[in-house]
């Protein structure tokens, strides 16, 4: 195995990576309008809402021409993806009238995206030190497996209100007695922004990263894979020689612990949506579900296209990780 | 040894990080279950709007505690004898939260704006009433009336907004200004976030606030509300639920940190019929229909304390007939009533020929307690045969379907008023807000009379009558107004509460 190309296999690589960012590109424009076309279909509109019962129908029509809603599904679509493409994804309708869909997604879609990172990232770290750390699988491992499993099993929004409870009661107590207050997220849900304060983030993160099976789930895996590796017949030459084996193990563990990243990725960004409810952060998930329940239409299209484009995204760069370690997987996918 | 040292150096160091010296700054904190619709006070279409825009913006005039009304920007005030026309002036020396003189030119703006086409929003209809307004100097401004008002100042509680903070008098809702206003009133947005808004105290402002600073957090979810009421304190927590739902009146009942503030507010529950359908159409299957409801015990079991009611007003309106008999639950009537306008039990199921009394009731979401309610409503008519599919629908939903096309067979709801219930657009045949298509020339004639009568007493006197009528002719059956409680930190003084614009009084609150 080799992570050096020559020319011909470069142009190939090359190749291949331009075949598989069009067909993202592709993916990108079906999804993004299959969820356009959706939410224009889907009863109940944003101009209904915003006139009620008042509403006369000139006025309702002049709303609609206001808010692009007056043209058929494909001729919007093909509008606002024009202009999607410049990097104007319209503006807000009803809840953030008036701010750049663009903007407000991206600054939601950083904080879901850094949470799902950083408690996948605290998952699958926590998960291999276990697996290296056990070793062979032995039964009394079980008395420490069997109970952490249980408590794996959490669903992490149980995790984070049990995580809320305690908190707030750990400080209320510290704080009797007076003359002095609480740091200024507690009690546990006040807002904070992420500029402010990192406490709700954190919280969030651990109870993500600790709750719905997934520590389990990744330590299963991954030591799985360190004995695939670790019994591969390469290995048996590298201990023939004399070599050490951890800086092979550590490089056949690559594409295996990213695989199981990014396909737990979605996962996770669906356990985040409600755990952002839970310590009050202004990520995606909070984003979207207001936004739908008042049926803005541009700024529901925004944040799904940044989370399709994450999942996407991540699909690209494993692919490319995958090229990177093993020029091989080239072939092998075309 | 070793591992209780660094047990308490760990204790000892959350202790230095969590807990700080308290600050000397007084901020106000509240949640909201929805966002406000927008700052800018022609777009506000929710109550969170409505509550929010009582710290930026002012009114020509406003009802003090006593019901009275009081100038806020307007000094004084001269109505024409006929009522058609009125001259306000002005306050000298107010200014906007950015520096700018308030003026009369800014009240022609706002009427203008509010009556300019090209400014969409719901309640446009609201200044109609306005002929003509012109800018007598800077602080003078006469409006002359469509039709004359026995007292036409009680009309301008209508927000005042600044000419100079836009273009032209078409304004749109997606102006900059929805989400950063200036206002005259005694707190400016220093932040507007997704979920926080910020306000400060308004150093210029002409009167006085007593509290620093107001953060107004969307929070969702009423059970963490609730929870951040249970930890309120001078700097944390929450200071004020607007609405403590009945099932938590009792956690805070012996509270020493919040005390219960209950408030009437001008709203009414209903069980409204689409007199399209030929079986509700007819008057028999509505009795028979309100019969067999058992109100007390919905009310009860569902949404705690509150007067039942036998028409269209509150127990405090003084258009309430007390003469007017509550109905209570009778399955038997009800049973007969159904028997003898021809319908047979088939299938468990009434039914009139090809009419059977099947019906959807179509539910808002966000209609308290709108899932056991709807329940027992079910089990209640099933009693007498009829059956009750349920739609719980969202908000955007009903009203797409109940509002506008009016695909429905029953709905629950809530008539909330500003001030004394206006039940004209309600009942009167063609009417937008007639949204069950009821129709009834008595009470159409009435309902004109009522138009026409500038005669307070004899105005009172006609909506008593139509209570009774509207008792009798069963357009929706009334069902009850709620004790409505807020919570609040016992270290915010001088609470008095508006039922309506809630935080009318907010600057005299304080939190010494």
């Amino acid at each position: 195995m080799s992570g050096r190309l020559d020319g011909g296999a470069g142009k190939a690589l090359s190749l291949w990576v331009l075949k598989r960012a069009l067909r993202s590109f592709a993916l990108l424009v079906g999804a993004s309008f299959l969820i356009y076309a959706t939410l224009r279909t889907a009863p109940g509109n944003m101009v209904d809402l915003i006139l009620g019962i008042n509403g006369t129908e000139a006025s309702r029509a002049a709303l609609r021409a206001e808010f692009g809603l007056d043209q058929g599904i494909v001729m919007g679509y093909l509008e606002w993806g024009m202009r999607a493409l410049t990097g104007d994804l319209g503006r807000s309708v009803t809840f953030s009238p008036g701010d750049e869909v663009a903007s407000v997604a991206a600054g939601a879609f950083l904080i879901t995206l850094a949470l799902s990172l950083a408690s996948l990232l605290a998952s699958v770290l926590l998960a291999l030190a276990l697996a290296l750390a056990l070793g062979k699988p032995q039964p009394k491992q079980d008395l420490l497996l069997t109970p952490l499993s249980f408590l794996n099993a959490t669903p992490s929004f149980v995790f984070a209100v049990a995580l809320t409870h305690a908190i707030n009661a750990f400080i209320y107590m510290q704080l009797q007695g007076g003359g002095r207050i609480g740091p200024a997220w507690y009690p546990i849900p006040t807002y904070q922004a992420i500029s402010d304060s990192l406490a709700p983030f954190s919280f969030a993160m651990i109870s993500i990263a600790l709750g719905d099976g997934l520590f389990m789930d990744l330590f299963n895996a991954l030591r799985a894979e360190l004995r695939a590796v670790g019994g591969a017949q390469y290995m048996n030459a590298v201990r023939a020689k004399g070599a050490p084996t951890r800086p092979h193990m550590v490089k056949n563990m690559v594409v295996p612990t990213l695989s199981i990243f990014t396909a737990r990725l979605p996962l996770v960004l669906s356990a985040v949506v409600v755990v952002e409810y839970i310590f009050t952060l202004d990520g995606s998930g909070y984003l979207l579900l207001e936004a739908a329940r008042v049926r803005d239409v541009p700024l529901v299209v925004g944040v799904s296209l940044f989370f399709i484009t994450a999942v996407i995204v991540m699909n690209l760069l494993l692919d490319l990780v995958k090229a990177a370690v093993d020029p091989r997987e080239v072939a092998r996918v075309e | 040894m070793f591992k209780q040292a660094a047990l308490r150096a760990l204790c000892c160091l959350l202790m230095v990080s969590f807990v700080s010296p308290v600050t000397a700054e007084t901020v106000f904190r509240y949640p909201e279950s929805s966002k406000p619709s927008s700052l800018m006070p022609f777009f506000v279409e929710n109550m969170s709007g409505v509550r929010i825009s009582e710290f930026i913006f002012e009114s020509l005039v406003t009802k003090n505690k006593r019901g009275d009304i009081e100038g806020v920007l307007a000094q004084n005030w001269s109505a024409s004898p006929d009522g058609q026309s009125i001259t306000f002036t002005l306050k000298p020396n107010i200014q906007w939260h950015d520096g700018r003189p308030f003026s009369a030119q800014d009240v022609v703006f706002t009427v203008l704006a509010a009556q300019d086409q090209g400014t969409i929003f719901a309640r446009k209809a609201k200044f109609r009433f306005i002929r003509a307004v012109q800018a007598m100097g800077n602080l003078q401004v006469r409006f002359t009336l469509a039709k004359p008002f026995k007292n036409p100042e009680s009309q301008f509680t209508f927000k005042i907004i600044p000419k100079h903070a836009f273009a032209s008098t078409s304004i749109s809702r997606l102006d900059r200004f929805s989400k950063y206003p200036v206002g005259t009133g005694p707190y400016k947005v220093e932040k507007n976030d997704l979920r926080l808004i910020r306000l400060v105290r308004n150093p210029s402002y002409w009167g006085r606030a007593g509290v620093d600073a107001i953060e107004m957090t969307h929070m969702p979810d009423s059970s963490a509300q609730i929870q951040m009421l249970s930890y309120t304190g001078k700097s944390a927590g929450m200071q004020n639920v607007i609405f403590i739902p009945p099932k938590s009146l009792q956690r805070f009942e012996n509270s020493d940190s919040v005390t219960l503030e209950p408030y009437h507010t001008v709203s009414w529950w209903y069980f409204a019929f689409n007199h399209k359908n030929p079986a509700l159409a007819d008057l028999s299957v509505r009795k028979a229909l309100a019969l067999a409801l058992n109100r007390e015990e919905l009310l009860e079991a569902h949404l705690g304390q509150g007067d039942l009611l036998s028409g269209p007003f509150t127990e405090s309106s003084p258009y309430y007939n007390f003469d007017v008999e509550l109905r209570e639950q009778d399955v038997e009537a009800a049973t007969e009533l159904l028997d003898q306008a021809g319908y047979k039990m088939k299938g468990g199921v009434r039914a009139k020929g090809s009419t059977k009394l099947e019906f959807d009731l179509v539910i808002n979401k966000d209609l308290p307690n709108c899932q056991p309610l709807a329940l027992s409503v079910q089990a209640d008519l099933k009693k007498i045969g009829i059956k009750i599919n349920q739609k719980f629908v969202d908000n955007s939903l009903y009203q797409e379907r109940v509002m506008k096309k009016r695909e429905f067979d029953l709905t629950m709801n809530i008539w909330s008023f500003e001030e004394l219930e206006d039940i004209f657009p309600l009942f009167r045949t063609g009417q937008p807000q007639n949204y069950i298509s009821y129709s009834n020339p008595e009470v159409d004639a009435k309902l004109d009379a009522s138009r026409r009568e500038r005669d307070h007493k004899a105005y009172k006197e006609i909506m008593k009558e139509l209570h009774g009528m509207l008792n009798d002719d069963l357009p929706y059956v009334f069902l009850w107004s709620l004790d409505i409680y807020s919570g609040l930190s016992r270290q915010v003084k001088n609470i008095f509460i508006q039922p309506y614009h809630y935080y009318t009084f907010f600057k005299d609150w304080t939190m010494p």
